[in-house]
């Protein structure tokens, strides 16, 4: 299954980087919500798999998988939904106030001498 | 007088002409001569002692760490040229003060010549090398102001940017050779530089210090290649001019090299270098001299050639050369700021500097002829003037130095000669040529005294040099070679002396070349010459170019492009590091793999790959990250993690929810606009980092930590130490706590800056105006009300809110928690806006979500701050057992207070976020406003 | 147990949580973040006051490594201190001019800024930072995109996006770290680092590389600068002058965790050895871009990319001496920048009056490291410190000082000089002030050097032992 979970990784953060260099937006938020689905499952990760021994303390559990890269999933999921939502919130605004959606920015205006 | 007195005066003089103005010109004028004079006074105080051969010296500690210590020291060398910077500039400021115009703000033009002033002040007393540098950039920086003071020309405007660039990059190149100096040397202070000469000349890096100390000071002292700053820097008020390039900023290269003379002269490079700089300069200077035409700017190359004079004579590495230059030093000084000051005269009073177009102000103007034919005699090298003096000891000298050298000292001798007597005759002699609208007339006192002066000084040290010139050249002198010269000045040595005939020769020379002058100039006209200021300026303008160039690609405004070279540099760095270390396969065994889970990560591929492909579709796209989202969470279920499943799978919801409603404003599909091999870049990257965090994962996932991880505390102490048997739970509330704290704290900010952004499109703006347009364009407003979702939210609602208050309770001990409540509570709202409409939600909203996030941030703050008064640190829990009749027994822990802070928090944010997002909606053509929804309505209606 | 040092991260969030709640209006706003901000330097100077002995605060009470503790050593002190010194003027500059007023939220955002600085400052825990990072940043996001306008929203999605990825970056480096180790506290992996098994070296130096990008993107260092201009430039003037403390968060981090923990065991002088070169091309690009820039805002945001560049040469040189010079440089620039972006929006807003003239040189001079304020000598102490690579590094430093001065010689002369079309409006007095506050400093800075390098030795000596921040965080044996 290891190569499974890695596999999965790979192939999320490969979408996110594909989608974060995409020149409109929406996508751009779609490839970051790639890449922390990847990051998330990365985390949870570095406690290894542990299939069926949740970490609900129990005295009947033969053994627990390690809790704490699943407390810092869930800060990192909280903070990257904030990240998301603000970065919409943005999207719009610019989308309303320049009247597309480009990420990139050529039009720059340059002041002379 | 103290040195620091003395050294802070003219800076505290900046400050007077400012105060002093309410009282007048004059009254500034006085301030900062009064200033002035008193530095003058000080620094003559000490005159006695060091013309005797003694050192004063002051120090105080400024930044030992460096070697930079404030450092004064007056020697001879010192008070030869601050009675030249002082003493020139009490004449500066008197004729300043009557040459500026009315409408220019004299109390500025003062304060910033007393800041320059100051800066050449500090260069030449100075006793710690690094200070010197401090003070040199000084003078560069004031000088741009002094050089640029008329601010609406653009010939000063340039003219100050270039003297800048020139002089301030001389001075870093200056710094780095200094820098070089006190570390052979051991230190900055100038006694331990000065006593290091052997050390600096047998050390390897002599040769680059000497380099960059010269580029430091030819830069500053207008020596070629570097002659090309000062004549621009004409465009300057004359007094500026006057000051600039006779006594002072011009000189303080001179004066570098003479500092530092006792240790880097005597050597073949030295020689070549410094005379061979020297000797052009004087030749090349005059050249140009003798063609110019305007007053000013034939006098700045004649400075530019007596520069090149007298650095010639630091070059020749002999005592009694460096003598001759002290001497001419303190000549040029004399005759050249009267000059100045007299071209000046004539400027205001001709309204040109042309000689062309001058002519006969002999009979206009006799007391500034009387004054400028003694000066420019001097200039020329004429008995009996101290002119005449310096230029016999520089043939002397040049004669003893042999060959070519002699031929080229009388070549520059003799254009001197020319140039004089060119500018001398077209502009006093003859008739009045050209059409003048006001006749010329000899200004008043306050002009002509200053250059008077100078005139009479000129003449007297002429006629009485060993009274007025030897002591202090002596004194120079000394300082510099360390040995006290025996000066023999006198206009007459006996016909026996070289220096007589060759003197004579460039006279005759000098005569010959006025009468040729016609001849010459139309063949300087012809001749091809570079122009060392168009090169300069083709240079700037390459830079320029250059980094408009690298910006057009540096900051060019395209993330996309940024982000690839930021992940490809990630990339290359994480291959580079794993590649030079050791790694060895993991021995972790492998968990067994399950059909079903392969299915699903089947499923989930195939939705991560349909996002992609499909992306420009958004609905589409939205709808498979949706499903990769909850697949997600179904693994994390899997894999024995309850409370990442069902945060994932909240938060999966309501950022799909989200995005669902940024689609009513954003487009709803993205156009192709990659060129193809942009995208095959991008996915030759994308896949490159798939494989890379792939094979990092596995990596991982095969092996165990290196060390026991810390987690084995929490899962030991979850129970007994944090009081709940959850311990992810335990974790997010207790051991780690903080981070928890940080999190809502970030949540809560970004429900702020939502509303901000929200408030900024609502209120009148283009944004506002295309939200407003969006009302006649119902192909991008779209419908907004799924039905199917409409007709569930009535009846989940109160189901909603009593599973997020169970999952709040029970989150201590089993999955659950303040966070996954909250937003179990905001979906539950969330769905009732969408259904039932925002203007219908909004209505019966009762609580300001602000309050929420506030109180959220509070409450799980105070929680924290509350162990304070047990004498605990910030976050401490505390547990215990109720049993409240007749409920069984029940636990409360303090850490349930911080997660109902985390609840609101997250439900304030989600709310706040959401309502704003409505009152888009509202202002972009919600039809919904206020009655219940109308759709529900009809589907009810007939089942 | 003192709870000074969890201060200045509770003092500014409780207030800006008060805002939410009670002040509807401006004017209580304002004053709550005044006292805020006075209250946060007077925490800062409490700290400074107890000397540079690290003390550790563990929150939850709970034992390192398993808790998350806080020190306040003489680096966290240093730069509390000068957030906080950076931090008032801005604020009253803010309010002078009226910028807070032109959106939402403002104060209890800056507020929250104060907090989530701090906390970076002070936490000695990998994955806290992180946290912090995130808080900073968002709060950061909100500041930058404050007063709304399509041309800063869109700057805003670069400088989220581009940040975005740089906290994935962190995160997947946080979790190698944890498997790799099993720690999260920095004194329990500086302990543990050099202990790590020939088989895991590999990995672990993936982490700590991808770890110094994650700063190297809050520094901008090159080639991960590109937020940089676009943000700071699009940004309101004050917020972009708060902002030049942001980019020192990186250098902080670098310092910290490299002297830490990164030193050492597989990764030893791996962090030098990519960061001299980056530092280099830092510090070109920023000297091209001064030059290059047609306005003062932008010029400005590259000034600030040039000097995160001399700091990192001096990070890079991984030597107490260098250290010193680099904490100099690094409080200087973050004045001098700060000044520079101020000076730029009163030019922006109030036109070339006589005064904003005067403070841009005087901050142009600062910036450029020209004498006499304390730039040059931060750059003798730089160059000094950096003799053993003299040729190279002390032409790239002397070259792109020499760019700077002829950029800012450029547009200050076009900007300030050239003869003015409309007549500037007289800038606020207290907005002046402001600024000239900040310049003042860099006065002390210069008057001062020798108290202050003194200072900083201290600080830098407390880095290259880190024996006292272990102790202080008196982490037991993992598991």
């Amino acid at each position: 299954m290891n190569l499974l979970i890695a596999v999965t990784i790979g192939l999320l953060t490969a979408c996110g980087v594909y989608l974060i260099l995409r020149l409109r937006t929406f996508p751009v938020i779609l490839g970051l919500t790639f890449l922390s689905y990847a990051v998330n499952i990365f985390i949870f990760i570095s406690g290894r798999l542990a299939p069926g021994l949740p970490p609900i303390i129990d005295k009947a559990a033969p053994g627990y998988t390690d809790p704490l890269p699943q407390a810092l999933v869930l800060t990192a999921i909280v903070i990257s939904f904030g990240m998301t939502a603000v970065l919409v919130l943005m999207a719009i605004g610019a989308h309303l106030g320049a009247g597309h959606d480009r990420v990139d920015l050529r039009d720059d205006a340059e002041a002379g001498e | 007088m103290t040195l620091a007195l003395i050294a802070a005066l003219p800076f505290l003089g900046a400050f007077l002409p400012g105060l002093a103005l309410r009282a007048g010109r004059g009254a500034a004028a006085l301030a900062a001569a009064l200033a002035t004079a008193l530095a003058l006074y000080g620094v003559m105080s000490h005159a006695p002692a060091v013309l005797r051969g003694e050192v004063i010296r002051w120090q105080a500690g400024w930044l030992p760490e460096a070697g930079l210590m404030f450092s004064l020291r007056l020697d001879g060398l010192g008070l030869l040229f601050a009675t030249l910077i002082l003493g020139i500039g009490l004449l500066i400021i008197l004729y300043a003060r009557f040459y500026l115009d009315a409408a220019d703000p004299m109390g500025r033009f003062l304060s910033y010549l007393m800041l320059f002033q100051g800066a050449m002040l500090g260069i030449v007393l100075s006793g710690n090398l690094l200070m010197l540098a401090v003070f040199w950039e000084l003078t560069s920086l004031t000088s741009f102001l002094l050089i640029g003071w008329w601010s609406d020309r653009p010939d000063g405007r340039q003219g100050a940017r270039m003297a800048l660039a020139v002089t301030g990059g001389g001075g870093l190149a200056m710094l780095a050779g200094v820098l070089l100096l006190g570390r052979i040397a051991g230190g900055f202070e100038l006694d331990t530089v000065l006593a290091a000469r052997d050390q600096i000349q047998a050390s390897p890096v002599y040769l680059p210090a000497l380099l960059l100390i010269l580029l430091g000071a030819f830069t500053k002292s207008a020596q070629f290649p570097f002659h090309f700053w000062l004549p621009h820097a004409m465009a300057a008020p004359t007094p500026v001019s006057a000051y600039l390039h006779s006594a002072t900023m011009v000189k303080a290269g001179l004066f570098l090299m003479a500092r530092l003379w006792p240790v880097l002269a005597g050597t073949p490079e030295w020689t070549a270098l410094v005379a061979g700089a020297g000797l052009v300069t004087l030749i090349l200077g005059a050249a140009i001299a003798l063609f110019k035409t305007d007053l000013k700017a034939i006098l700045a190359y004649s400075t530019v050639s007596h520069l090149g004079l007298i650095t010639f004579l630091l070059g020749l590495g002999t005592e009694a050369a460096a003598a001759a230059a002290m001497v001419h030093i303190l000549a040029h000084a004399s005759f050249k700021a009267a000059l100045f000051m007299l071209a000046g005269i004539i400027d205001h009073a001709a309204h040109t500097r042309e000689i062309d177009r001058l002519g006969g102000l002999r009979q206009q103007m006799p007391l500034t002829f009387a004054l400028a034919t003694l000066a420019a005699a001097a200039m020329a090298g004429l008995p009996p003037l101290n002119g005449f003096l310096s230029k016999e000891l520089m043939l002397e000298a040049a004669a003893h130095a042999g060959g070519w050298v002699v031929v080229a000292a009388v070549a520059g001798a003799a254009l001197s000669v020319g140039y004089t007597l060119r500018l001398w005759s077209a502009t006093f002699l003859g008739q009045t040529r050209g059409p003048l609208d006001h006749p010329p007339h000899d200004p008043g006192p306050g002009l002509w005294l200053a250059p008077a002066l100078l005139v009479a000084l000129v003449v007297a040290s002429g006629l009485a040099p060993m009274l007025l010139l030897a002591p202090l050249a002596q004194a120079a002198a000394g300082a510099v070679t360390g040995h006290v010269p025996h000066l023999h000045l006198a206009l007459w040595h006996g016909a026996e002396v070289p220096a007589l005939w060759l003197s004579l020769g460039a006279v005759g020379a000098g005569l010959a070349l006025w009468g040729l002058w016609p001849r010459l100039a139309t063949l300087w006209q012809t001749s091809p010459r570079p122009d060392a200021k168009a090169i300069f300026e083709a240079l700037v303008a390459g830079a320029l170019a250059l980094s408009r160039a690298v910006l057009a690609r540096a900051d060019s405004g395209r993330l996309s492009g940024a982000l690839a070279i930021a992940v490809g540099a990630m990339l290359a760095g994480g291959l580079w590091a794993f590649l030079t270390g050791s790694h060895m396969a993991g021995t972790r065994p492998p968990v067994p793999m399950d059909l079903a889970v392969l299915a699903a990560t089947a499923v989930l591929a195939v939705a991560s790959l349909a996002t992609v492909v499909l992306h420009r579709q958004r609905l589409l796209a939205l709808l498979f990250i949706g499903v990769v989202g909850l697949l997600i969470a179904l693994g994390f279920a899997y894999l024995a993690a309850p409370d990442l499943a069902l945060t994932q799978i909240t938060v999966e919801v309501v950022t799909v929810l989200l995005m669902l409603l940024s689609l009513s404003f954003l487009p709803r599909e993205t156009p192709a606009e990659s060129h193809p091999w942009r995208r095959a870049r991008d996915l030759v990257l994308a896949a490159a980092a798939g494989l890379g965090t792939a094979a990092l994962a596995f990596a991982l996932l095969s092996r165990d930590a290196a060390f026991a991880p810390i987690s084995a505390y929490h899962l030991a102490q979850s129970k007994p130490g944090a009081g709940g048997t959850n311990a992810v739970n335990t974790i997010i509330v207790d051991f780690r706590g903080f981070d928890t704290w940080g999190e809502i704290t970030v949540l809560g900010i970004a429900a702020l800056i939502i509303f901000a952004l929200a408030d900024a499109l609502l209120s009148p703006g283009p944004a506002n105006d295309r939200l407003l347009a969006r009302r006649e364009d119902p192909g991008i407003a779209g419908d907004r009300h799924p039905v199917i979702l409409v007709m569930a939210t009535r009846l989940l609602l109160p189901v909603a809110l009593m599973v997020a208050a169970y999952i709040f309770l029970r989150g201590h001990n089993m999955p659950g928690g303040g966070f996954v409540a909250g937003l179990v509570a905001a979906i539950a709202l969330m769905l009732q806006y969408l259904a039932s409409g925002y203007g219908w939600s909004e209505a019966r909203r009762r609580l300001d979500a602000h309050l929420l996030i506030g109180a959220g941030v509070l409450v799980a703050s105070a929680t924290g701050i509350g162990a304070w008064f047990a004498g605990r640190p910030f976050l401490t829990s505390a547990y215990g057992y109720l049993h409240p009749w007749p409920l069984e027994e029940f636990e409360w822990a303090t850490a349930a207070v911080f997660d109902l802070g985390v609840f609101l928090c997250v439900l304030g944010a989600v709310m706040l976020a959401l309502a704003q997002l409505s009152r888009l909606a509202q202002r972009g053509g919600e039809r919904v406003a206020s009655a219940p929804h109308d759709v529900l309505a009809q589907r009810e209606d007939r089942p | 147990m003192s709870h000074l040092v969890i201060a200045p991260i509770l003092l500014p969030a409780v207030l800006a949580g008060l805002i939410l709640l009670v002040a509807r209006g401006i004017a209580l706003q304002r004053l709550i973040a005044l006292a805020g901000a006075a209250g946060f330097l007077a925490l800062a100077l409490l700290l400074a006051g107890r000397g540079g002995a690290p003390v550790a605060y563990h929150l939850g009470n709970w034992p390192a490594p398993f808790g998350i503790v806080l020190i306040a050593d003489g680096l966290s002190v240093l730069m509390l201190l000068l957030l906080a010194v950076v931090a008032l003027p801005v604020l009253v500059y803010t309010m002078a001019s009226g910028w807070d007023a032109r959106g939402r939220h403002f104060h209890a955002l800056f507020l929250f800024l104060l907090a989530g600085l701090a906390g970076a400052f002070l936490t000695a825990d990998a994955f806290n930072l992180f946290v912090f990072f995130e808080l900073l940043l968002i709060a950061s996001y909100g500041l930058m995109v404050h007063g709304g306008g399509a041309g800063r929203l869109r700057a805003g999605i670069q400088y989220v996006g581009f940040n975005l990825v740089g906290s994935t970056l962190f995160l997947f480096a946080l979790a190698t770290i944890y498997a790799v180790t099993g720690t999260l506290n920095m004194a329990d992996l500086a302990q543990k680092w050099p202990l790590l098994p020939p088989g895991d070296q590999a990995l672990a130096r993936v982490a700590a590389v991808l770890l110094l990008m994650v700063f190297a993107v809050k520094g901008a260092l090159v080639p991960l600068q590109f937020w940089l201009p676009g943000t700071y430039a699009a940004a309101p003037g004050p917020v972009a002058a708060l902002f030049a403390i942001m980019t020192k968060v990186g250098a902080y981090a670098a310092l910290r965790l490299g002297w830490l923990v990164f030193d050492a065991g597989p990764t030893a002088g791996m962090w030098a050895e990519l960061l001299q070169p980056a530092a280099l091309a830092t510090l070109a690009l920023g000297a091209v871009g001064v030059l290059g820039s047609r306005d003062l805002p932008r010029q400005a945001a590259f000034a600030a990319i040039g000097s995160m560049g001399l700091v990192f040469l001096c990070v890079a040189a991984a030597t107490p001496g260098a250290t010193v010079a680099a904490l100099y440089y690094l409080i200087h620039s973050t004045l001098a920048g700060a000044a520079l972006f101020l000076v730029a929006d009163l030019a922006g807003r109030r036109g070339a009056s006589g005064p904003v003239a005067a403070l841009f040189m005087a901050s142009a001079i600062a910036v450029a490291g020209l004498p006499p304020l304390s730039g040059f000598l931060g750059k003798i102490l730089l160059l000094q410190a950096l003799e053993a690579q003299a040729p190279l590094i002390w032409s790239a430093v002397l070259l792109a000082s020499f760019l700077t001065i002829l950029g800012f010689a450029l547009t200050g002369s076009a900007r300030f000089w050239k003869a003015r079309g409309t007549a500037p409006t007289a800038a606020e007095p207290l907005a002046l002030a402001a600024t000239g506050l900040l310049l003042a400093g860099l006065v002390a800075m210069t008057l001062l050097a020798g108290p202050l390098t003194l200072w900083l030795k201290g600080v830098a000596e407390g880095l290259a032992d880190p024996a006292p921040y272990i102790a202080a965080t008196a982490p037991q044996s993992g598991g």
